[in-house]
């Protein structure tokens, strides 16, 4: 007997952070029709979320703030409700989890579910039927609209929600569900941008090839997509553009990984200046991650250019750190290496921390503490890690800080 | 080139010079064997560039030459031939045929200009060391070496040669093995770094009775016993100052039986984590307790005999270490010294009747709070 298919969803949060910002202040953010999400205090920031109406005026997330409000005058704009976005998304986790055990939350307002085997329990309802069960009972614990999108992998279900989406799709009416054995022929109706994965990059060599929606691709065989793109893409390629998407649904109570950025209030070309912000993010990420009793292997930085430029450069040790002096001074190194490469103004920095592992809290101890070449941080930065930790839980988060 | 030898010897030369042939090679030379045919014999060779090895087995020469041939198919060949004559003529690298009853092969070599040539080792001042002194050192330390490739300098194993003694140490900067054996033979003192592949073939090779003669150029060993030849590359010094981190003053002292803590440390170790193999061991009267708890995936306890007097002591190691060095222990007792929690570990023979002196050591795992 083959095995049956797997049931998937994806569970998105129609413009999270605006539903979450009006619900947080029903008389002022609730009643304004074009809410801009996001910012600083400076007006310098960048658009979170923009309500639909606003989007309209050609809003877009990620936007600076000062481009949006340009676009359109009369938006009101909030910040960030921080606190409830987590607490609204943490509650859609619980309700989502009623339905299957297997939740793998994505992203704040991104969640996947694997439904697969639930076929009896569910007395055989159709999925787009649970999608629809599912979907009330968000909205009703709540009062977030999501959207679900449904099929056989990630990436049928993804590009699936993006279609249930009301506001973008005519006659949406929040639920899309690919039928197995319709995955191709749904993929065929969608650019190859909206293939999650294909980038701005990747879409320049793909248009150069001629390659702009899927269907233009679709008669290429695999060993012609090989030779343009290189073997490892090629292939990637070749199984997105027909619904093959492999990677499974893992729940996870715990992040992936987690990162801390700053839009400056003017864009910064001073190499001090820039390490001192870059020195203070990675200070407050390393205490996010111990605070979530973390180490990390992956250290990531990246700056975007006044000219929106994203760049990005990252480093893997062999052996996860969490020390600030330890997570620091790879993040100088990368940082380095991008000014090197590109000296530009910089208008944000981010240091991302990813690889994630708990180890479960062992450590081997070593014999050559300070002659290990990878092993970048030693019993005293960890020592002094923590008792800032323990300052700052005491004394609250602003009680120290590097010196100038 | 031609020549005639029985297939026991050629197969006897082959295998002794095919463990140095690597079996993933960006030079295609490397992936075959050096046969030349000089008077006395067929001279077999082989090398990764790192080691080399090169012996000399009897055969009755025709005509002198050298060709290279493919290691992996010829030892094959000749693993499959009858026990007969086997003829080998090469009238080029092209041409090379190979006879045995009523077999024939013909295979391509490469011509031997493309072989590397060996480094230049003078054994004229060499020295000597009993090949059965050096298998007791390897045998016992140099599986405690580096594999990882973030320190080059631990990949090797230090071997000091003293006036009286030789010593060899490895460690992979978790755990650690040092042994010494006394010898005589009033040889200037030395430091060198090998690789423990070089020292491996060393062990193979030599018979325990051998005297073996070692020399050494610029930054290369040469090993040499009756007409086999092993040369080395030298890993580039300092070694890491391993006498200032064994402890001189554990003063727990338990003495356990080998089998008994081995099968224990087995038992319990399945449910250790995959990463860590975290086993925690709690000292205590005559008792040595197992702990094991993975999150995950679930608990072991144990316990077993000890002779123990010191205060009571918990202490948490990664079990595959401590199974690795209870394999090398030559005593059915092994005496274990500890100080704390967060401190090294020594791991001895108990009740050893031998002139030599072994020591490991363990770095224990800590919890992080």
């Amino acid at each position: 007997m083959p095995a049956p298919a797997s049931r998937i969803l994806q569970v998105d949060a129609d413009a999270f952070y605006v539903q979450v910002a009006r619900l947080t202040d029903p008389p002022g953010a609730g009643k304004a029709e074009l809410l801009l999400v996001g910012g600083s205090p400076t007006g310098r920031g960048v658009v979170t979320s923009a309500s639909y109406p606003a989007r309209r005026f050609g809003v877009r997330s990620g936007m600076p703030m000062a481009q949006a409000l340009r676009l359109c005058p009369d938006a009101m704009v909030v910040g960030v409700p921080r606190g409830a976005c987590s607490e609204r998304s943490r509650a859609i986790v619980r309700v989502l989890e009623r339905f299957t055990p297997v939740v793998e939350p994505a992203s704040i307002d991104e969640m996947y579910l694997d439904l697969s085997g639930t076929e009896t329990l569910y007395r055989q309802e159709p999925l787009d039927a649970t999608a629809r069960r599912i979907r009330a009972a968000v909205w009703q614990d709540t009062e977030i609209a999501v959207s679900i999108g449904g099929g056989t992998n990630r990436l049928v279900a993804k590009l699936a929600a993006g279609r249930a989406k009301p506001h973008q799709t005519p006659a949406a009416d929040g639920v899309v569900v690919v039928p197995p054995g319709e995955e191709a022929a749904f993929l065929a109706t969608f650019d190859l941008a909206d293939i999650p994965g294909v980038g701005p990059r990747f879409q320049d060599r793909l248009a150069a090839l001629g390659l702009r929606t899927v269907a233009d691709a679709l008669p290429h065989d695999r060993d012609a997509l090989r030779r343009w793109l290189g073997a490892t893409a090629g292939d990637w390629l070749y199984h997105r553009i027909r619904g093959v998407g492999a990677t499974a649904v893992q729940h996870r109570a715990h992040a992936k990984s987690l990162s801390r950025d700053e839009t400056f209030a003017r864009d910064l070309d001073d190499d001090d200046a820039l390490r001192r912000e870059l020195l203070r993010l990675s200070d407050r990420a390393a205490a996010d991650l111990r605070r979530h009793r973390y180490r990390v292997r992956t250290i990531t930085v990246r700056i975007r250019d006044a000219d929106f430029r994203d760049r990005r450069a990252s480093r893997t040790l062999a052996r996860p750190v969490s020390a600030d002096r330890a997570i620091a001074d790879v993040a100088l190194a990368l940082l380095a290496r991008l000014r090197k490469a590109r000296r530009v103004p910089a208008r944000l920095l981010s240091v991302g921390l990813s690889q994630l592992v708990t180890t479960d809290d062992v450590e081997q101890t070593v014999l050559f503490p300070d002659a290990v070449a990878d092993h970048l941080e030693s019993d005293r930065d960890r020592r002094l890690s923590k008792a800032l930790d323990d300052l700052r839980e005491r004394f609250g988060r602003d009680a120290v800080d590097r010196g100038g | 080139m031609k020549f005639t030898i029985t297939r026991e010897k050629l197969q006897e030369g082959l295998v002794a010079v095919a463990a140095s042939v690597p079996t993933k090679t960006t030079l295609p030379v490397l992936s075959n064997i050096l046969v030349e045919a000089v008077p006395d014999g067929i001279r077999l060779s082989g090398t990764d560039l790192d080691i080399a090895v090169s012996t000399l087995v009897p055969a009755e020469v025709d005509a002198e030459g050298a060709v290279t041939l493919p290691a992996k198919k010829l030892v094959e060949i000749v693993r499959e031939l009858p026990s007969a004559a086997v003829r080998l003529t090469a009238a080029s690298e092209q041409r090379v045929s190979l006879e045995c009853g009523r077999s024939r092969f013909k295979l391509l070599g490469i011509p031997r200009d493309e072989f590397p040539s060996f480094p230049p080792v003078r054994f004229e001042n060499a020295w000597t060391a009993a090949s059965g002194d050096l298998q007791k050192l390897i045998g016992h330390v140099a599986f405690a070496a580096s594999t990882e490739e973030s320190r080059p300098i631990l990949n090797g194993v230090l071997w000091e040669l003293r006036k009286d003694q030789m010593r060899m140490v490895a460690t992979n900067g978790h755990r650690l093995a040092r042994m010494d054996v006394p010898a005589s033979g009033g040889r200037q003192a030395a430091d060198f770094i090998v690789p423990p592949k070089a020292l491996e073939q060393i062990r193979r090779l030599f018979g325990a009775a051998d005297e073996i003669q070692i020399a050494k150029s610029e930054n290369h060993l040469g090993f040499r016993s009756g007409q086999t030849y092993v040369y080395t590359r030298l890993i580039e010094g300092p070694y890491p100052n391993y006498e200032q981190v064994i402890p001189r003053d554990n003063d727990r002292v338990a003495v356990v039986d080998k089998q008994a803590l081995a099968a224990t440390l087995r038992r319990v170790g399945v449910v250790a984590s995959d990463q860590t193999h975290r086993v925690r061991l709690a000292f205590s009267g005559g008792t040595l307790k197992f702990t094991v708890s993975t999150p995950d995936l679930g608990e072991a306890n144990d316990e077993m005999a000890a002779s123990y007097d010191g205060e009571p002591l918990e202490i948490g190691f990664n079990a595959n270490y401590l199974l690795e060095i209870l394999k090398f222990m030559p005593t059915d007792d092994v005496r274990i010294t500890m100080k704390a929690p967060e401190r090294a570990a020594t791991l001895e023979p108990s009740g050893w009747d031998d002139p030599a002196s072994y020591l490991c050591l363990v770095m224990p795992l800590r919890l992080v709070d």
